[in-house]
């Protein structure tokens, strides 16, 4: 079988990790995902103001 | 020299050039970088989805520690889902087929999940060499026999992965020669066997998918024992 010739492991090796280290992931990071737009309820969410110092 | 169908998964050299850099490096160019846009196209679009509902579906069973391998997993699986696509269009080749690409990647990154297993809990990565519930006299032989299964993971993945696709395309090449050769001499069986090949190069559709699917999967509940 000639997957079996070990004289190109060594460059398919370092060929295929630099692929995936560099070529692969800027381009799955550059996705970037929206929040779901929520639909806007009539009454405003409760919330308590600050009232603690900046430390 | 007679017909070799293993031929096929020779690393093609054209004028001293390996092309397999060439069917390392093209694949990409189908996978636009997204602008920063709210909204991309659809080719766009479509990606990020499957990217996040892959991402979605791996790592919602690990804890937080097992996240930190989100971008590698997961442009593992673009990396490996586009070779063995693309590999089913007539004359291209396809880099998985080849041993080494498999084990290079199973290798390094299984001894990686076992290494941060060993180093940020020993115990429990050790643990995992007894089943619970061992009675005591097989406890001996329990061991040796997990510790052998966990050696023999990194070759069971790139094996798998190789020989799932090399056996797909040796199929594919046999019974595409078939239905070539009895064209002239038996063409209902050849229409029959043209059919059989059409069913098979969907079932290698499938596998393709699927194999790369089932690396990621297992390095992922390799990470899962040990993170």
């Amino acid at each position: 079988m000639p997957q079996l010739n070990p004289a190109p492991w060594l460059s398919i090796l370092v060929f295929s990790w630099f692929v995936f280290l560099f070529v692969i992931p800027p381009k799955v990071l550059n996705h970037s995902f929206m929040n779901e737009p929520a639909p806007q309820s009539a009454e405003k969410p409760k919330f308590n103001p600050w009232n603690w110092p900046w430390y | 020299m007679m017909l070799n169908f293993f031929d096929q998964f020779m690393s093609p050299v054209l004028l001293g050039i390996p092309l397999i850099a060439l069917a390392l490096l093209l694949p990409w160019i189908l996978f636009p970088n997204p602008a920063a846009r709210w909204i991309n196209n659809r080719l766009i679009t479509l990606q990020g989805w499957s990217i996040s509902q892959a991402t979605h579906q791996l790592f919602t069973p690990l804890n937080q520690g097992g996240h930190k391998w989100a971008t590698l997993l997961i442009s593992l699986m673009i990396f490996l889902i586009s070779l063995n696509l693309l590999g089913l269009l007539p004359y291209t080749f396809t880099p998985t087929t080849q041993l080494s690409l498999n084990m290079a990647f199973a290798v390094p990154l299984w001894l990686a999940t076992v290494i941060v297993g060993l180093r940020n809990q020993p115990t429990i990565a050790l643990g995992h060499l007894l089943p619970e519930g061992t009675p005591l006299p097989l406890i001996p032989v329990l061991i040796i026999i997990e510790t052998i299964s966990l050696f023999i993971r990194p070759l069971a993945l790139g094996v798998r992965l190789t020989a799932n696709l090399t056996a797909g395309h040796l199929l594919i090449q046999l019974i595409a020669t078939a239905v070539f050769v009895l064209l002239p001499l038996m063409p209902t069986v050849a229409i029959l066997t043209a059919s059989v090949l059409f069913l098979l190069t969907l079932l290698e559709v499938a596998v393709a998918m699927i194999q790369a699917y089932v690396f990621i999967l297992l390095l992922s509940l390799y990470l899962q024992e040990n993170v």
